[in-house]
């Protein structure tokens, strides 16, 4: 909310610099957003007077002028017509800023003739549009004195950020309230004059439904000029930034601002018969004063006469009961609607208006009747005519509330000792009625605060006037210890996978957990995850999967000319949008270039083994101990069905997948090369709940390990497992390694066949092995082999 | 009488002369060898007798000593200066790159890390919570029922549901944490929640998905006085500064009462922002204590309990402290970005070693 300090002068009476009362704002909880000194752009200007007036000797449209200014006599050029010997002008002096155009006056020659400084119009202060001519100032203005104190722009605009429960600070009024009963101040008295109408109302009022309008004041005025307002009045809307309309509408925006009291005024003359406050009919419409047309559901509080719909109380005025500068005869509407009612109308209509602000954050009852009096008397003053007695339907509540604390109760909470005494005090100066009661504090509400329901309540407005810096600071470290573990088992896992992958080369990426539903349907059920609002058409489902957003990153880092990419995401995937459905998933993806061409090595390109390497590597380093891994070829969909694989944990458990994507959805991303990527399951990763610390037993034998190498003629489609697989199961114990060392394909071997090479390292934990020893298992080696994938051993 | 002296003079001669190993190796034939001359010297002793044999034999012994030990230092020698030789034909551009494998961790997880790893010491547990949450644990456990005005600064994004007697949502704070872990739990409880959180904006200073870190802490005596203790020491530890200024200012949350936001005191210093100097303020962070409200609501009762819950924003955090200027980069996955504003996979968060 946008006010200025000498408005807020106006309630408040106070000696403080306006730094001080800025500073205090914040402190109660009215935070100060931004403050503007609004004068800081007209300091240098002054007003002069024009002494002589004579034609510029080389242009016809320009004058040569003297124009006193106090301190000295200038020469100006001047070009607007308007400029007479006498007039009373702003003089813009060298240095100068114009603020239209942020331009800086310097002495210049204009046509040959020396000017010093600038006479200026409306339009070049930035306060009109009016650039016809220069502003002529009254004749009895003081030459010499500054322009920004005779036109009262010498203020302060204070802008601050009113949270949802502190409505009563709507308004001006509110805003010193809160002031005074901080101590920077004094609240000023309001002599409240109540208008006593001298006729009948001709418009009567009627509420249907009370739930949604418990009280409607109609207050009918005659005969009413509807003029420009007063200089006072357009100033005073045109400093918070507010455009004046004519009198009626800116004495109505007046009181809202002041008072925070909404009202509305109807061309009483347009409006058919009586008032009638009810809830609308579904397939009604109505055209509001922002010139849309509305369609209206049942619910909605409509204020209408016996023909159709005026306006949706305490949202927006119609436009077919509009006041104009025709107009001769106002009802002048001040009544209270439902908070709730008032949300959800304006949410449904999605209309944004400072009256349902208002309205739905709760408005003081008490204002009803004291924001028509005001208002009325404001309008009579400004406008003339006549007004009716008040006509007031439905019923204003008197009864205040109250509530029953106990000071202890506010201290244990705050932290901080405080007696009953202070808390009376603070809350009398809030407005509040406090006073003992036995062990409580009896509390009565003021009608203007809203959000006080109970003790906690309380308990912050306590705090706030006593300020916050004075709670002191409290140890929170505590003997006894509430939690065992600060993490739990699958958070620790995410953690260490994170890091570990990050340590094989990748980079860490975090991607909306939004993605694209037309690039995503590959990797899940798109229809499940649909975003109702999304923030835009290509981030319109939740993402089924990681890999569609790093896909678009390696997309975009491509086209930066970045030629080798290992990125990871670790986060949630989602398989449809209930709560439950989330996954946690962690995906590598390798991208171009493992080894650029460089001084010592060749260019190489990423592949399935490097992804398969990571993933590998990762399971091992979050499964320690005793496991079993095998392989098989069946990856998901998303995967090139000939080089991918899933990676399955104690014969059970899958674990990862690991692969090239398949190339139609590279396709579909435009990523033209072979993309290599991990999944790594991490809600399967087993959770070792109790942890061992002790390691199995290390047996080391100290006999002489021995290596052979064989080599077999195979199929192609022989995979390696099953020969290593073969080669261990002949001799478990003496067996201690079997890997393939050499693999290679040609014409030589046969069409479908290819050379596999295998290692295998003997060595008993009893005895030396010797020459019969190595021959036996070096034939049952090959037997086995030859027998499990039908190849022939090479000689 | 074969003369010694002579002998020894001419071995010391031609051993000095020697320049590599294989003249060296003649030489030591020559003298020592089978047939070498001191060897052959030896053997004729055998025709010597008593006094003279003793005598001439401890003179042979001597000679055969020191020129084996002349041989040794000649080897040496010229092994020492055959290396030397070699070394100086051995030299490489030291100067020629090579290239570094490890990647990087994002300043959101590192952020975060640090985060857990101050309130761990503290004795708060890490709660998680899923990111798209029940309209009901996202508002109206936490006191914000369907028209309160709070709803409408949250910019929600709703998610088409299968069945429709229930709204969700992408989860606006991690406030919904605590009530599931308030009902999950007794207390006493401290809590922290990191996490993911969306809404509906994207500006320059908005980004639809942010992360969150949300703190509870429920037990019979918490008060605002251990709030303002707590955020104390973890601001104080976190900017790695024991000048930190903090201020504490009034403010609405529907779910705490009293509530507070949390400035901390900085001064510009050309382009970059010093944390504990200066005088200007910086909001960062939303606290209070927990409404008595919220604790009905998941069965607490707040005659018994009461408690604090604080929420701050992991980006601002990563921003003050890492001088990262705006909000959406974090989210671009731009490698240059990841690569200068990341962390080091093996650093590690701790209080005893260094926290970043």
């Amino acid at each position: 909310m946008k006010f200025t300090y000498s408005w807020l002068k106006e309630h408040l009476e106070t000696e403080h610099q306006y730094n001080e009362v800025v500073d205090k704002l914040t402190a109660i909880g009215l935070e100060v957003e931004s403050v503007q000194d609004t004068g800081l752009a007209y300091k240098d200007f002054i007003v002069g007077q024009v002494l002589e007036e004579e034609k510029h000797p080389n242009a016809d449209k320009l004058k040569l002028c003297k124009v006193d200014i106090g301190r000295e006599k200038v020469d100006v050029v001047c070009g607007a017509p308007n400029v007479t010997k006498g007039m009373k002008v702003v003089y813009a002096p060298v240095g100068c800023v114009i603020p239209v155009n942020q331009m800086k006056i310097k002495a210049a020659k204009i046509r040959g003739v020396e000017s010093y400084g600038m006479m200026c119009s409306e339009y070049e202060l930035g306060i009109s549009n009016e650039h016809d001519g220069i502003i002529s100032l009254e004749q009895d203005t003081e030459v010499g004195s500054s322009y920004a104190d005779l036109s009262g722009m010498n203020d302060i605009l204070i802008e601050i950020g009113i949270t949802p429960n502190r409505q009563d600070c709507l308004g001006v009024l509110g805003v010193a309230r809160d002031l005074a009963a901080a101590g920077v101040g004094k609240l000023k008295n309001r002599e409240f004059k109540t208008e006593k109408g001298s006729f009948e109302s001709p418009i009567k009022i009627e509420i249907q439904d009370n739930d949604i309008c418990p009280a409607f004041a109609g207050s009918y005025i005659k005969n009413v000029k509807n003029v420009a307002s007063p200089d006072w009045l357009q100033k005073k809307l045109k400093s918070i930034g507010l455009r004046p309309i004519s009198a009626l509408v800116d004495i109505t925006n007046y009181v809202m601002f002041d008072q925070n009291r909404p009202l509305h005024v109807y061309d009483a003359d347009k409006v058919k018969g009586k008032i009638i406050v009810r809830s609308a009919q579904d397939g009604e419409s109505f055209k509001a004063l922002d010139e849309k047309i509305y369609d209206l559901k049942k619910g909605m509080c409509t204020i209408s006469d016996e023909e159709k719909v005026l306006g949706l109380g305490g949202i927006m005025g119609g436009e077919s009961t509009g006041c104009n500068f025709d107009t001769i005869n106002v009802l002048l509407e001040s009544a209270l609607f439902d908070k709730v009612n008032t949300a959800r109308t304006g949410r449904d209509l999605s209309i944004l208006s400072d009256a349902r602000y208002r309205f739905e954050r709760g408005i003081d009852p008490r204002s009803t009747l004291e924001g028509i009096h005001f208002a009325t008397q404001l309008i009579l003053e400004i406008c003339g005519g006549e007004c009716s007695e008040i006509v007031l339907a439905g019923k204003i509540s008197e009864t205040p509330n109250t509530i029953d604390i106990l000071g202890k109760n506010i201290v244990k909470r705050l932290g901080l000792e405080i007696t009953d005494d202070e808390i009376i005090s603070i809350l009398s100066s809030l407005g509040f009625g406090a006073k003992k009661s036995g062990e409580n504090i009896h509390c009565t509400i003021p009608s203007w605060r809203q959000d006080i329901h109970g003790e906690a309540d309380i308990s912050e407005e306590i705090i706030r006037i006593k300020g916050y810096e004075n709670i002191p600071t409290s140890n929170i470290r505590a003997i006894s210890k509430v939690n065992k573990d600060i993490l739990n088992s699958t958070q620790k896992i995410i953690s260490k996978a994170k890091h570990f992958i990050a340590s094989e080369g990748y980079n860490e990426f975090i991607t909306f957990s939004f993605s694209d539903s037309k690039k995503s349907s590959f990797f899940g059920e798109i229809e499940k995850l649909k975003i109702i609002n999304p923030i835009s058409e290509d981030l319109d489902i939740l993402r089924p999967s990681l890999i569609p957003n790093l896909l678009a990153s390696i997309k975009k880092n491509t086209a930066r000319g970045i030629d080798s990419l290992s990125v990871f995401e670790a986060g949630g995937q989602y398989s449809s949008t209930t709560p439950e459905d989330q996954i946690n998933s962690i995906c590598g993806v390798k991208y171009g270039l493992s080894n650029s061409k460089t001084w010592r090595s060749e260019k190489k390109e990423f592949d399935i083994f490097d992804v398969k390497n990571d993933l590998l590597n990762v399971i091992n380093y979050l499964v320690p101990g005793n496991k079993k891994i095998s392989i098989s070829d069946e990856a998901p969909s998303w995967y090139h069905p000939g080089r991918s694989g899933k990676i399955i944990l104690n014969k059970k458990i899958e674990i990862g997948y690991f692969g090239e994507l398949h190339p139609r959805i590279a396709n579909k991303f435009k990523i033209k090369t072979r993309v290599n990527l991990f999944e790594l399951l991490i809600d399967s990763v087993p959770l070792t709940e109790k942890k061992t610390t002790n390691k199995p037993l290390l047996i080391l034998s100290d006999f002489q390990s021995v290596t052979r190498d064989f080599a077999f003629i195979l199929d192609k489609d022989v995979k390696s497992s099953d020969l290593i697989k073969a080669a261990l199961n002949v001799d478990t114990k003496i067996i201690k390694s079997a890997e393939i060392f050499d693999l290679f394909e040609d014409k030589s071997l046969g069409d479908d066949k290819k050379s596999m090479a295998i290692k295998v390292v003997l060595q008993s934990e009893e005895k030396t092995l010797d020459e019969n020893d190595i021959n036996s298992l070096s034939s049952k080696i090959v037997e086995a082999i030859e027998k499990s994938t039908s190849g022939t051993v090479r000689s | 009488m074969v003369d010694f002296t002579k002998l020894e003079q001419e071995i010391t001669n031609s051993l000095s002369k020697v320049k590599d190993l294989e003249s060296l190796n003649e030489c030591r034939i020559k003298y020592l060898g089978k047939k070498g001359e001191i060897s052959l010297l030896m053997k004729e002793l055998a025709n010597l007798s008593g006094e003279d044999r003793k005598k001439q034999a401890e003179i042979l012994n001597t000679l055969k000593n020191k020129t084996l030990s002349l041989i040794e230092d000649k080897t040496e020698e010229l092994n020492d200066r055959n290396l030397n030789e070699k070394l100086s034909s051995e030299t490489l551009d030291v100067t020629l790159p090579v290239s570094s494998s490890l990647g990087s961790i994002h300043p959101i997880t590192q952020v975060i890390e640090e985060v857990v790893t101050i309130f761990g010491d503290l004795d708060f547990y890490v709660a998680e919570g899923p990111e798209v949450e029940t309209d009901y644990n996202n508002f109206t456990a936490l006191n914000t029922s369907e028209h309160h005005p709070a709803r409408q600064m949250h910019d929600t994004f709703y998610v088409e549901t299968q069945t429709d007697s229930m709204q969700n949502v992408l989860r606006t704070h991690t406030s919904p944490v605590q009530i599931r872990s308030m009902l999950q739990h007794k207390p006493p409880i401290r809590l922290i929640a990191p996490g993911k959180t969306f809404r509906c904006d994207n500006d320059q200073t908005h980004s639809p998905m942010f992360h969150q870190v949300e703190g509870l802490v429920i037990d019979q005596e918490s008060n605002m006085s251990h709030l303002k203790g707590c955020l104390e020491i973890f601001l104080k530890t976190f900017f790695e500064t024991d000048k930190l200024k903090m201020r504490f200012r009034p403010s609405h949350f529907p779910f705490t009462e009293p509530s507070a936001e949390v400035d901390i005191g900085y001064t510009k210093k050309g382009n970059q922002l010093v944390i504990g100097e200066g005088d200007d303020w910086l909001e960062i962070l939303g606290c209070g204590m927990v409404h008595p409200k919220v604790l009905q609501n998941v069965n607490i009762d707040p005659n018994s309990f009461q408690g604090y819950a604080f929420g701050m924003g992991i980006e601002r955090l990563a921003m003050l402290k890492y001088g990262i200027s705006d909000l959406r980069t974090f989210f671009e996955c731009d490698l240059r970005w990841n690569k200068h504003y990341g962390f080091s996979p093996l650093n590690f968060p701790s209080l005893i070693r260094d926290l970043s």
